[in-house]
């Protein structure tokens, strides 16, 4: 499980968080949407550990990431939305990499290795310099990375982005089997469609808080929105007239 | 699931170290680096010194050289002696202009002019027209003076003789010199060249490394998703920097073992040229440059997470070589002994011994220790502060 407690996080000028909550539940997909600038990637890193917040909190599993970074990053796997591949490393040299730096060694890596490149589809390149690689190929081996350790809890920026119609439905079917094993999942997405199909719970954030959150038929009901996209413009629209009206 | 081990930060080091490794030794800029640069200026020296060895070693009175003369057929006695000692004649210019042009741009080595009023008998002066600014044509002036002045004692010689006087009458005081300094003294001027490029290229050995590792990564957007892994950054960026200090070694290895092998092959080309430090000494530089590699690496490491791209970097790490070198070059022609204060100082303490290793004095054991101490601990500090600097927010968040 994933809980964020009221973070709030500055940049010089900039008030990245305001105040952001929310709680990503086992065997649950939650989506975490809003316009850009919102605070999304800046709440990821900090649930990641890349970045402390001002004020307030994130735990994984319990473990508050302030306080033990390194424990909750055991519990966890990222897909970043720059993938940041070593152009020099095969696809399966980079899984071996992050297995290994999380402690995954010998045989029982190399079964685990071999078992993600199989369910991810990644046979035919697995052994290829990842220069070169397509979209496609570069999420996949992002994915392999971020799944080796067998994290309970992921956390997907934009997992689909970029990709063709085939690479993204087989993305939508991996996250429907790990919901399915129990794992808890935090995604990023711009893409309303992928999002309704994906997400049992979502968390609209604007100006670096939440402005709404429910199960996607609580907040179709709570707008008055049959559409997604709609019921998002809808409660983006309302939380600027209260901004507005507060000032 | 895989099998967990206790998995050590020393464990984590090498993970980290062993893929920088593999990584970098499938990149084209990085082996270039370790070993084709560090060719380029053995060769550079070993070339000038068979040049130098050719043009200015050997015994000179031995090889003919040739004067232009003007009127030398008014001074028949100088012109045989002269001829005598190996000086051959070629016709002059036809105009005093063009004379000191064909002199001044180097076509001629030097113009001999016997005035007119010469007659071969009695006293005259001859005009050497030289430029002093082209070492061949100073030796062919200072060689022609020497045969000129040797002249005027055999004459003055002879009309002492003739007189009833004895041999020397007429100079009181002779000058025959014995040259002790070996031939090889101009090979002596080149190995001193050796430290300050050995230096320089101790300070690029591993720079593109450790600019890719950090910087780099940031770039490529790489360095995110490794910070995710449950590492200690100092452990990171221990690993990175012991991989460009392997890349360092690797170069100052190739850097040092293609200096013996140019030079040796160089100095082999004449024989007048003594040959370089052996290879026991070049292992002994090699031990000596250790710390240098440690703090050049680290100032490298400390420059690359403070820049915000790659081509900031390299702009202040293109740099970085030249200021520990610079000294070693002034160096060459103005040697600084060693003191307990002097080898204290981080660099300037490997650069001394480097000097003396090269000159084949035997080092002070008590200044190899206090060079390596100082320079190692100044390493350590530096190194440390760049860890601190990478544990910043700003070094691996990407916009």
């Amino acid at each position: 499980m994933i809980e964020i407690e009221n973070l709030t996080k500055r940049f010089d000028q900039v008030q990245a968080l305001s105040g952001l909550s929310l709680t990503a539940q086992d065997g649950r997909v939650t989506g975490l949407i809003g316009p850009n600038g919102a605070g999304k990637t800046t709440a990821f890193r900090i649930v990641y550990g890349l970045l402390t917040p001002d004020m307030g909190c994130a735990r994984v599993d319990g473990v508050n990431v302030a306080q033990d970074r390194m424990q909750a990053q055991r519990q966890l796997g990222v897909l970043p939305d720059v993938r940041g591949l070593y152009p020099r490393l095969s696809a399966r040299e980079h899984i071996r990499y992050f297995g290994q730096l999380h402690g995954a060694h010998g045989a029982a890596l190399e079964a685990d290795i071999d078992e993600l490149v199989t369910r991810l589809g990644m046979s035919d390149f697995a052994d290829r310099l990842a220069k070169g690689f397509s979209r496609g190929q570069e999420l996949k081996v992002a994915l392999g990375r971020a799944l080796v350790h067998r994290p309970h809890n992921l956390i997907l920026d934009e997992p689909t982005n970029g990709l063709d119609v085939m690479s993204s439905r087989a993305v939508r079917e991996l996250i429907a089997e790990m919901k399915a094993e129990g794992h808890c999942i935090l995604i990023s997405s711009h893409i309303m469609s992928e999002v309704s199909l994906l997400c049992d719970d979502l968390v609209i954030v604007a100006e670096g808080r939440t402005v709404a959150s429910g199960t996607p038929d609580e907040l179709r009901a709570e707008t008055g929105a049959d559409d997604l996209e709609e019921v998002f413009v809808r409660i983006l629209a309302r939380a600027s007239s209260k901004a507005k009206a507060a000032q | 699931m895989s099998e967990k081990t206790s998995n050590g930060w020393l464990r984590r080091v090498w993970i980290v170290l062993k893929k920088e490794l593999r990584d970098h030794s499938r990149d084209r800029r990085s082996l270039m680096l370790a070993l084709i640069y560090p060719m380029l200026g053995p060769l550079l020296v070993a070339g000038g010194l068979v040049l130098a060895g050719k043009t200015l070693q050997g015994d000179f009175r031995e090889h003919a050289v040739t004067v232009s003369a003007v009127g030398i057929e008014r001074a028949p006695q100088l012109k045989t002696y002269l001829e005598n000692n190996n000086v051959r004649f070629s016709a002059a210019p036809p105009t005093r202009q063009a004379q000191e042009d064909a002199v001044r741009e180097g076509r001629l080595a030097v113009v001999l002019i016997v005035p007119q009023s010469a007659d071969g008998q009695g006293a005259f002066t001859i005009e050497l027209l030289t430029n002093t600014g082209r070492v061949d044509n100073l030796r062919v002036t200072a060689r022609l003076s020497a045969i000129v002045r040797s002249f005027n004692d055999h004459i003055a010689d002879q009309k002492a003789l003739a007189a009833g006087l004895p041999a020397g009458y007429a100079t009181t005081v002779k000058i025959e010199r014995t040259n002790v300094a070996r031939d090889a003294n101009i090979a002596v001027f080149f190995y001193n060249m050796v430290p300050p490029l050995v230096i320089f290229m101790i300070f690029l050995g591993g720079v593109h490394l450790a600019i890719d590792t950090t910087v780099g990564e940031r770039e490529r957007g790489s360095l995110e998703p490794l910070l995710l892994a449950p590492v200690e950054r100092w452990v990171l960026l221990l690993a990175k920097a012991l991989a460009a200090l392997a890349f360092t070694a690797v170069t100052t290895v190739v850097n040092l073992a293609a200096f013996r092998v140019f030079m040796g092959l160089a100095a082999s080309s004449s024989e007048r040229l003594v040959a370089p430090p052996g290879w026991d000494v070049f292992a002994v530089i090699f031990a000596v440059t250790v710390p240098l590699m440690a703090i050049a690496v680290a100032l490298q490491m400390s420059v690359a997470v403070i820049t915000r791209s790659m081509k900031e970097a390299q702009i202040y790490l293109g740099l970085l070589p030249l200021v520990p070198a610079l000294p070693g070059m002034v160096m060459v022609f103005s040697p600084m002994n060693p003191t307990d204060v002097t080898v204290a100082v981080p660099v300037l303490g490997q650069m001394l011994l480097i000097n003396q290793l090269v000159g084949e004095q035997s080092l002070d054991p008590q200044h190899v220790l206090i060079a390596a101490l100082t320079t190692t601990l100044s390493a350590a500090l530096i190194f440390l502060l760049a860890a601190k600097w990478f544990r910043r927010e700003k070094m691996f968040v990407l916009g």
